[in-house]
């Protein structure tokens, strides 16, 4: 239970970041429910007047969290994450927010096929000449199937203008 | 009996070949979801529903709901195959399903899990059909308060039943509403929680929610366990399976009993999961002879999931009556009904009766869809999960992030599905359970315009909750269910300081 120095975080220190994380959420409503008016107007409850109140409750639960937390802190002694489970937690988080980045300026298709083409290579250590065409054959697929099958499409970028598909 | 006729007149709805093959793409798909780590049965239905936008609605709850029996097979299935729950809910199947396939029974593990599935959710069906036009009509009789008191009674049981910490169930519902409260106000028309961030103004959808906090959550889990497949080569031969079938009556005690937990828990909020491990505790306990459990035991596949089926359909039907859902499954689904102009709640079965029951007749063909399907397509699916895991996963974000897009059209929500997900991903880990949040989602709306409407006809006096015998029970019965916690751990507390004055730590909290 004590052993665990080794780069990690320990499960009590997350506990009580998430408490504070959820309670200063807490305020954050009850401060824009206020703004939004928490009171009574001449038609009834104002807008802010119900989640005024969800966000004391928040407030008040992350405060016994925290105390529940600090009460029973040998109990909950033990890693939250350690050091190599942050890597690869890390290295499929990474490459997923990036997706997410990249997608912003070159479309979803094109994100599509590089993250998965990347993610085959890097990951999976798969040569690239299996990886690319992967990558290119899922977001064919998807083309297939959103635009021409449910016909909703996906965001398009440079790329699928320059081909002239729009 | 009025119910059976107007059955009768569902079946005619629905008996067509498109809604027929309709319910063979869901199953088919929902198998899919169910298999695959990641992807469960919220977040299969979160993915299709806005393929549904431009179908009829009967077509849409068809191909949705059978994505859910169709998840709910998958998810047993590789619990036997793989030892690898599917789903939370099919969790205990592995105690036993597993040994007994790995012992070289697999097609007949399979079998017992499938038709014993099929049984309970039929079951759940027969009481959904007998049972839900009289539901309905006793709710006609409710009106804002009693509406306020059944919601307030659904979260108060949460919090009681949650398997967790109950003020974690607290914050996670909490958020939830919150959340569900961004943006326009549907009763005066302001802004609000939007913090003048112009993304925020539409609101935040709770499908975006599921899709991170189930989808992306989970994957992050099992990057992090490292997931290696170590599966059973299964093919399910005929003979086999009909010399299980004919096993099956021996074990008519297990699954009526399982039925009758699946119902009740499916009907209560505390869903598919609570009721197979319940099912699945109450089987091995009560056995004459206990040796075998843990071993590959048939009774302990049967029980988990007849309870696990009945459960999940049985939780359609405060879905569809009262308009509070029995899972999130479920609460997503009735979050496609609002999208698609559809109040659901009893004026449903008056103005769509057609509707409500084509969906309840679409059930009885569903499940047997999904029975037959999921036997013959098993070891296709098996074969799936040995594609390793850095290729399907990343395919998973993939589909995971055009559905995103696809809800609004719009960036922003596939960055929240990100954010969502980390939140999924460390709310999972610290045992904050997520299902109270997105029910606060899909309801939210609705609880606080009949919390509103209520305040509006009291001019502000809380004593509207307590004015009448209906809603003084409901609102009674809730508030016995918050303070259930808070009593135990007072008798807890009183107990120990009895024995030793030293020790103060509530005993009502131990699952860490």
């Amino acid at each position: 239970m004590s052993s665990d120095g080794a780069r990690g975080i320990s499960r009590f220190a997350m506990e009580i970041l998430v408490a504070t994380a959820t309670a200063a959420l807490g305020v954050a409503v009850c401060y824009g429910a206020t703004e939004a008016g928490a009171g009574w107007t001449e038609m009834g409850p104002d807008a802010g007047y119900f989640p005024f109140y969800i966000g004391l409750l928040i407030v008040f639960g992350s405060v016994m969290n925290i105390l529940l937390a600090v009460t029973r802190q040998r109990k909950l002694g033990g890693v939250f994450i350690d050091g190599r489970r942050i890597k690869s937690v890390a290295s499929f988080l990474l490459p997923l927010v990036a997706y997410a980045a990249v997608s912003s300026f070159l479309g979803l298709y094109v994100g599509t096929a590089l993250y998965i083409a990347f993610a085959m290579h890097f990951q999976g250590r798969y040569k690239w000449w299996i990886a690319v065409p992967s990558g290119l054959a899922v977001a064919a697929f998807f083309f297939l199937v959103f635009e021409m099958g449910f016909k909703v499409p996906l965001l398009k970028g440079p790329v699928e203008a320059w081909f002239g598909i729009y | 009996m009025g119910n059976i006729g107007l059955l009768f007149e569902g079946f005619g709805h629905i008996l067509t070949f498109q809604h027929v093959l309709l319910m063979m793409v869901g199953v088919t798909l929902g198998i899919l979801v169910g298999v695959l780590p990641g992807l469960g049965a919220p977040n299969g239905v979160s993915l299709l529903l806005p393929l549904t936008f431009s179908m009829e609605p009967i077509s849409g709850i068809i191909l949705l709901s059978c994505m859910y029996w169709g998840a709910l097979f998958g998810g047993s299935t590789t619990s036997i195959l793989f030892n690898i729950p599917g789903e939370p809910s099919s969790v205990a199947t592995t105690f036993d399903g597993y040994p007994m396939a790995k012992a070289g029974q697999a097609s007949r593990a399979l079998t017992l899990a499938f038709v014993s599935a099929g049984i309970g959710a039929l079951a759940g069906v027969v009481m959904i059909t007998l049972v839900s036009g009289w539901v309905a009509n006793f709710a006609l009789r409710f009106s804002s308060p009693e509406y306020f008191a059944v919601y307030f009674l659904a979260f108060a049981s949460f919090i009681s039943m949650g398997s967790s910490a109950p003020f974690k169930t607290l914050v996670s519902m909490m958020l939830g509403f919150a959340l569900a409260s961004v943006g326009m106000d549907t009763i005066s028309g302001n802004l609000r929680l939007t913090f003048d961030i112009p993304e925020l103004i539409k609101g935040i959808s709770f499908l975006i929610a599921v899709m991170g906090l189930f989808g992306i959550g989970e994957l992050l889990l099992t990057t992090e366990e490292g997931l290696r497949f170590e599966g059973i080569k299964a093919r399910v031969r005929i003979s086999e399976v009909g010399r299980t079938v004919l096993e099956l009556p021996r074990y008519w005690f297990t699954v009526v009993r399982s039925i009758f937990i699946g119902i009740l828990m499916g009907i209560t909020p505390a869903g598919p999961t609570a009721a197979s491990f319940m099912s699945y505790g109450l089987a091995s306990r009560s056995a004459r002879d206990k040796s075998n459990f843990g071993k590959g035991d048939p009774r302990g596949i049967v029980a988990p999931e007849t309870a696990d089926h009945s459960a999940g359909t049985s939780a359609l039907l405060p879905m569809l009556a009262l308009g509070v859902p029995g899972s999130a499954t479920a609460a997503v689904m009735m979050g496609g009904l609002m999208i698609w102009g559809l109040t659901p709640g009893p004026m449903l079965f008056v103005e769509r009766p057609d509707f409500v029951w084509g969906l309840i007749a679409s059930m009885y063909l569903g499940n047997i869809v999904a029975v037959i399907l999921v036997i013959a397509t098993v070891p296709l699916y098996a074969s799936i999960l040995r594609v390793p895991f850095t290729i399907i996963g990343p395919v998973i974000v993939a589909v995971i992030f055009s559905g995103a897009y696809q809800v609004s059209n719009s960036l922003t929500d596939v960055w929240l599905v990100v954010l969502f997900g980390l939140l999924g991903y460390i709310f999972k880990k610290l045992d904050y359970p997520l299902a109270p949040l997105v029910l606060a989602m899909v309801l939210g709306d609705k609880a606080e315009d009949a919390f509103r409407q209520s305040m509006l006809l009291s001019s502000g006096k809380l004593s509207i909750f307590w004015s009448n015998g209906l809603v003084s029970t409901l609102m009674a019965i809730g508030c016995l269910l918050l303070l259930a916690p808070a009593l135990m751990w007072v008798m807890g507390v009183s107990r120990k300081r009895l024995t030793r004055p030293d020790l103060r730590q509530d005993p009502n909290e131990n699952p860490l």
